[in-house]
């Protein structure tokens, strides 16, 4: 597919993979994905080791960057968002995992004292599986999926889902609790029983 | 477990839509009826239902996934004066470090907790806020919060007192502590949950990893009020979600934190049982260990505990092994049990927040007396029955209102004694706390001076009593002034103006010779509130202007200036002058957090002034929430069936009425209603609450109910001579006959209404335009369709009038323009109908926010939909008609005519 050459310009590729080109889907993930990666790195060594950078910012800075230079046809901000969180969704994905493989026996050390601490943090099993269950939502109802990719992976909330969607509020929480209802069932349906 | 088919998921997507939409309450009853109508529906909605119930246990996908930025935390780092150690714990609330203090000046050890939580502008406020409250929780057997912070890089951390210890079942086991052992460590936990409870913290997530059992044998609570620290802000009033958001343990979690009910301290109680039980057996109270999240749920929700006696001595090795570590034998532990211990934990457990233990501090007596082997306070139910039977015998006003009006005042004082604990000036702190001790010694010595065993006492008696009290001469002129408002605020509360002002002018006169600002600040607005509720408006502005005039501006007269400004607000409102109402309550808001207290009940003030301020500027949807507030508060101090409450819910399903909220506003109505009548009986009900649910339920079409509500009310107003609401009782009576079709019958009742309004109000009074108005609506049932539209032409002009003489009655202008569209169109005067229409939408586009309904909407788009129609602009006609149904649909149900109807229009599936 033409349009999905290295040298097309992003929005062009944009405007494809919104018309449902897989090709074109294929390369604006990758392009995306690179860029994501590159801006947290840059953030990480200007922010130093103890900056914890946000995704939203991350992603808002990268729009930034990527709309100044791409010009007036790159889309706009909320059809931006709308498909970059399922890029960063990859990008947290990868790294959950990267870290599970850096870390001897997998799963994090909970060395308890005193202190409480809960188990329930998603680790690089769990996103997996989230992921997947979230490409198969994505099928059932594609709204949903993306509000799950905008809030949990992307850290978006309700306010600033709704003001993108032009919705309210209200639907989005709902549509975030229906989200989480088949994710939740599509996740034990896979445990063993 | 089957999978979800994708299609299937998008059929029952709309009906899951609604199902969430609604409060437990209502979703049972639709799941009950739609389990007839399809069966294999309603299952598998139960299913994802449930489903829901989990996640949000759970807090499934809450916390975020660590993000590319590796670990933010590293040894050595400084968090304010702290610099890290290293690592203890890591999990779901974020990291936990040991940190030392950099500068050495302690060598106190700590424990800094990173939470991952996202905090937004606004949040971070709130967090250091409720930190700063909870660090001022200072008790040896609670682990001391030291600061709240959020770090440069927008994350929240908690410094914590770093314990050193074990979880206290695991410190019990180990030792082979026996029973009695267990039983006096356990009074060590009670008695720092009840020094939490007397700030009114509650810890929400009491179980054993959070009590723990230092080296020295000392208990220590960990994360009290943390729970609630972590709360969303705006998830309050989502029925999306479980209150209280937090991260739950289903095996130590109160029912009502699983049913989305109130939290209160009664549910520390539980929690407290279930520890209580699980220290003594070994075992939990719902039996079978090691459940998943859902079944535990339901189990702690549904089925009752099983006896401790019985799990104890039951058969078996494990029953032998949990004996043994008690130092004892199953059927020796068994007869230890049965009896008072057992009746000890079926009180702490109840389902019912209010049937258990009232207090920790009650459930602390009984285990003492226990361990005395002294005859138990709790008797397996036979109490709050005997209390029933009482209050049953003795409907009139009876003491119990009293003793709620003095646990009010016992409040406040609870509120006051934290001034010395908290950080403010030492003499504020010791004045207030004069004045509780006054105010408290005067409580003690009416009530059980007054109380002969057994026998009724009014509140008239008592406040009669205490102002005799009052009259003598007492040593300090101070506290003679307090004791004088104190008696003379509760005849206002009693609506008793003319012996209230007695007191109060002379507290006032009094006061005026006092040296302490604060003391003369509220005489003067104490008495202003009384004035202005007796109608002297002028001078109790004065004296509002007086009183907050004389206040210096030192924090430590914050309360005071609340006090007054709440009551300015009040007389603002009375005066008609909304915005300055609006202003004061505002004022008194930013007062009372600017004084640094935490007072639920003091919140619960401001957010009733500020409710009363909205609706006099016609604020609708802003009164609403304050009155939501406030309700909710009051509910949650464990005082959600007092009068109080009652009141306020009155207030609330009003406005929710004027909003076009008729289902909403039924459902808070019922509840008013239910409350009066448990509290003082059926006869005493108000006639007002009465009458205002009839209209709510008129325009529910539920008109048997409705007309019976109505009638009730209205006889109940006759026999106490309340002329308003009496006259409103007709109103509700014509609109009932009228939908019934009954059209002479309501003639009658407008005609039986119209010269007392004559007689009472003034011209061109906005009563007169609903008066025109729904004689409009009879004409246009009648087909007199001339005279319709001469009369509501009437209500419209009034209205208007009114609206621009700034009166109330711009609220009720768009709905008589929604009439009348109806009636031009009838007329077929479509142009005019459309205009009508059109800008009677346009009026309720500002009154609700995006996202709300309202039916008077629905019907001015009903209207407009007729009118397009007939203009013959069809597809306006269909988009007008799907926003009614939209309208209907959420604020009548599906089930109402208007909704089926509008659908019909819509062409939508019904």
């Amino acid at each position: 597919m033409e349009v999905a050459s290295l040298s097309a310009s992003l929005s062009s590729i944009f405007v494809a993979a919104e018309h449902g080109d897989a090709a074109a889907d294929q390369a604006l993930f990758g392009r995306l994905y690179a860029e994501l990666h590159r801006l947290a790195q840059r953030e990480l060594a200007r922010r130093g080791a103890f900056a914890t950078i946000g995704v939203t910012t991350l992603l808002h800075e990268a729009y930034l960057d990527m709309a100044t230079s791409e010009g007036p046809k790159f889309p706009d901000r909320p059809r931006f968002m709308a498909y970059t969180a399922r890029v960063m969704r990859g990008l947290i994905i990868d790294h959950a995992r990267s870290r599970r493989a850096s870390k001897r026996g997998g799963e994090f050390e909970i060395t308890s004292i005193g202190t409480e601490v809960r188990e329930n943090v998603p680790d690089a099993r769990m996103l997996t599986a989230v992921g997947d269950a979230l490409d198969e939502l994505a099928r059932a109802d594609a709204t949903l999926a993306e509000v799950v990719d905008l809030k949990f992976f992307c850290g978006f909330s309700f306010a600033e889902i709704a003001a993108m969607r032009g919705i309210s509020e209200r639907t989005v929480q709902r549509q975030w609790e229906k989200a989480r209802i088949y994710l939740h069932h599509s996740l034990r349906a896979d445990l063993p029983a | 477990m089957a999978r979800l088919d994708p299609d299937r998921w998008r059929t029952i997507s709309a009906d899951l839509d609604r199902a969430l939409d609604m409060d437990d309450a209502m979703r049972a009853a639709w799941l009950a009826g739609l389990r007839d109508r399809d069966p294999e529906l309603a299952s598998e909605l139960q299913l994802l239902l449930d489903e829901h119930r989990a996640v949000v246990l759970e807090r499934f996908l809450e916390a975020p996934p660590a993000t590319p930025a590796g670990p933010p935390v590293a040894a050595g780092q400084a968090i304010g004066p702290y610099r890290l150690i290293e690592p203890i714990g890591e999990g779901g609330m974020g990291s936990v470090w040991l940190a030392e203090r950099q500068d050495g000046r302690f060598d106190r050890r700590v424990a800094v907790k990173f939470l991952s939580v996202a905090l937004a502008g606004r949040g971070e406020q709130r967090f250091r806020r409720e930190g700063a409250i909870l660090a001022r929780l200072s008790h040896p057997h609670i682990a001391q919060l030291i600061d709240a912070g959020v770090s440069e890089t927008h994350q929240p951390y908690l410094i914590l007192e770093h314990v050193d210890g074990e979880h206290i079942d695991a410190y019990c086991d180990r030792r082979r502590l026996d029973i009695a052992a267990r039983i006096a460590l356990f009074l060590d936990v009670l008695a720092a949950v009840d020094h939490a409870h007397a700030m009114l913290i509650v810890h929400r997530d009491l179980k054993p990893s959070n009590v723990l059992v230092t080296g020295d044998g000392g208990v220590k609570l960990l994360d009290f009020g943390v729970a609630k620290l972590l709360e969303d802000e705006g998830r309050a009033g989502a029925m999306l979600t479980v209150e209280g958001g937090a991260a739950l343990t289903p095996e130590y979690a109160a029912p009502e934190q699983l049913t989305a009910g109130p939290i209160t301290t009664a549910t520390d109680v539980y929690s407290l049982g279930v520890l209580l039980y699980v220290l003594l057996s070994g075992r939990h109270p719902s039996g079978a260990p090691r459940r998943s999240p859902a079944e535990m749920v339901k189990a702690v929700v549904d089925s009752d505990s099983r006896r401790l006696s019985d799990v104890v001595g039951a058969d078996g090795e494990e029953s032998a092994a949990h004996a043994d570590r008690r130092g004892t034998a199953p059927d020796k532990l068994r007869r230890l049990a049965r009896g008072d211990l057992d009746t000890i934990l079926a009180r702490a457990l109840k389902k019912e927040p209010a049937q258990r233990y009232s207090s920790v501090t009650a459930l602390a007596g009984d285990l003492r007396r226990y361990l005395r082997h002294e005859p138990i306070a709790a008797r397996p139910d036979t109490l709050a029955y005997r209390a029933g039977k009482f209050v049953r015998r003795n409907r009139a006003p009876v003491a119990l209102g009293v003793l709620a009006l003095v646990a009010s005042i016992g409040g406040v004082i609870g509120t006051l004694l934290q001034a010395r604990t908290a950080r403010i000036e030492r003499d504020f702190a010791l004045r207030q706390l004069a004045r509780a001790e006054t105010i408290n010694d005067l409580n003690t010595f009416v009530l059980s001076d007054a109380a002969p065993a057994g026998q009724a006492f009014t509140v008239d008696d008592l406040l009669a009593r205490a102002e005799r009290v009052v009259g003598d001469e007492h040593g300090d002129p101070a506290d003679h002034v307090e004791l004088l408002l104190s008696v003379g605020r509760q005849y206002t509360v009693q609506e008793e103006y003319a012996k209230a002002r007695r007191l109060l002018e002379t507290a006032h006169t009094q006061s005026l010779a006092l040296a302490d600002p604060s003391t003369r600040a509220r005489a003067a607005c104490a008495l202003a509130q009384t004035l202005g509720m007796s109608g002297d408006l002028p001078r109790a502005e004065a004296l509002f202007h007086e009183g907050l005039g004389d206040l210096p501006q030192a924090t430590q007269y914050s309360l005071d200036r609340a006090f007054c400004l709440e009551r300015g607000s009040e007389i603002a409102r009375n005066t008609g002058a909304a915005q300055d109402a609006i202003a004061r309550a505002e004022a008194a808001q930013r007062a009372l957090a600017a004084s640094g207290f935490q007072s639920a009940l003091l919140d619960v003030d401001t957010a009733v002034a500020l409710a009363g301020a909205y609706r006099t500027a016609g604020r609708l949807e802003d009164a609403s929430a304050a009155f939501e507030r406030a309700s909710n508060r009051l509910t949650t101090l464990g005082r959600g069936d007092t009068e109080r409450a009652g009141t306020i819910l009155n207030n609330w399903g009003v406005t929710l009425w004027q909003l076009g909220r008729p289902l909403e506003s039924a459902r808070v109505l019922a509840r008013a209603i239910a409350i009066s009548r448990d509290q003082r009986g059926e006869e005493s009900v108000s006639p007002m609450v009465l009458i205002n649910y009839a209209r709510s339920l008129a325009d529910m079409r539920r008109l048997d109910e409705a007309a019976d509500y109505a009638e009730r009310g209205a006889a109940r107003a006759q026999q106490g001579g309340n002329q308003v609401a009496l006259g409103q009782s007709f109103f509700v009576r014509a609109t009932i006959d009228r939908f019934k079709g009954d059209f002479a019958g309501a003639l009658r009742m407008l005609d039986a209404v119209e010269p007392e309004l004559r007689r009472s109000l003034p011209e061109g009074h906005i009563a007169f335009a609903t008066l025109a108005d729904q004689r409009a609506l009879v004409a246009q049932a009648n087909g007199e369709l001339a005279h319709a539209l001469e009369l509501e032409n009437r209500a419209v002009g009034i209205a208007e009038a009114s609206g621009r003489a700034g009166h109330e009655g711009g609220d009720y202008l768009r709905v008589y323009l929604a009439h009348r569209s109806e009636i031009q169109l009838a007329l077929h005067r479509v142009d005019e109908a459309a205009a009508d229409a059109a800008r009677a939408i346009e009026m309720m586009a500002s009154l609700g926010r995006p996202g709300s309904f309202a039916s008077t909407r629905g019907f001015a788009y009903l209207a407009l939909g007729r009118a397009r129609e007939a203009q013959g602009r069809r597809r306006e006609a269909i988009a007008a008609f799907r926003s009614a149904a939209g309208e209907f649909e959420h604020t009548l149900g599906a089930e109402h005519e208007e909704t089926r109807a509008a659908k019909k229009l819509a062409a939508l599936p019904d």
